[in-house]
């Protein structure tokens, strides 16, 4: 999965972010010229957004493994077209923020369509620190 | 909320397509195996409620917080 990050203008939730059952559509956009620190916010309710990154920066190891029921649903043909972002919970600092390894975020830029899928395994923190 | 009593090897069917069926019952403990089509999402309560937890605490950081954070970034060593 290595699409090349950039701003996507409309991302369409194909399920809601749990939580957040009424938002849907969503623009992605970079907040440094790195790609590093991204933000994903709703073009429905203005005030909602959510802080988000690649995971190469802070887990270059990361490389989850989704299942055909999300390959379905995202439509997806090739996996380079896909871009795979965590959540990040943002503390003061980097040491307090926090990434969501367990549920990341899948966009298919070939179709706009995304999810969050939470994988199936145990050992992926839903509260990673970004630096130990 | 249906309430149906069922044995160690007895199954419910949910809709067309779903089958529950009770695998073992070992003190509170009790193993449920689900059969259902890859187009029904089967997560355990509890993780959902985390998610959940987890979004909204996530959703919306203020300014100040998102500045902190880009500059942090910017700053750490490669």
């Amino acid at each position: 999965m290595t699409a090349t990050m950039t701003d996507l203008p409309v991302i369409d939730l194909v399920h809601p972010l749990p939580g957040f059952p009424d938002q849907r559509r969503f623009a992605l956009v970079q907040l440094d010229e790195d790609g590093v620190l991204c933000q994903l916010r709703s073009l429905d309710d203005p005030d909602l957004r959510f802080l988000v990154m690649p995971p190469v920066a802070f887990f270059p190891e990361y490389a989850p493994e989704v299942g055909d029921d999300v390959v379905a649903d995202l439509q997806i043909d090739s996996a380079e077209d896909v871009i795979v972002l965590l959540v990040l919970n943002a503390g003061e600092s980097l040491t307090t923020t926090t990434a969501n390894l367990m549920a990341p975020v899948l966009i298919n830029t070939a179709t706009m369509r995304a999810s969050q899928v939470i994988l199936d395994d145990p050992t992926l923190s839903i509260a990673a620190p970004l630096v130990a | 909320m249906l309430v149906l009593s069922r044995k160690v090897g007895e199954s419910v069917v949910i809709g067309d397509e779903v089958t529950v069926t009770i695998l073992e019952v070992r003190g509170d403990i009790v193993r449920v195996g689900i059969d259902a089509p890859r187009s029904v999402a089967v997560h355990r309560a509890e993780l959902l409620e985390q998610l959940e937890t987890s979004n909204r605490e996530a959703a919306s950081p203020s300014e100040d917080a998102v500045a902190s954070l880009s500059e942090a970034l910017k700053q750490r060593p490669e």
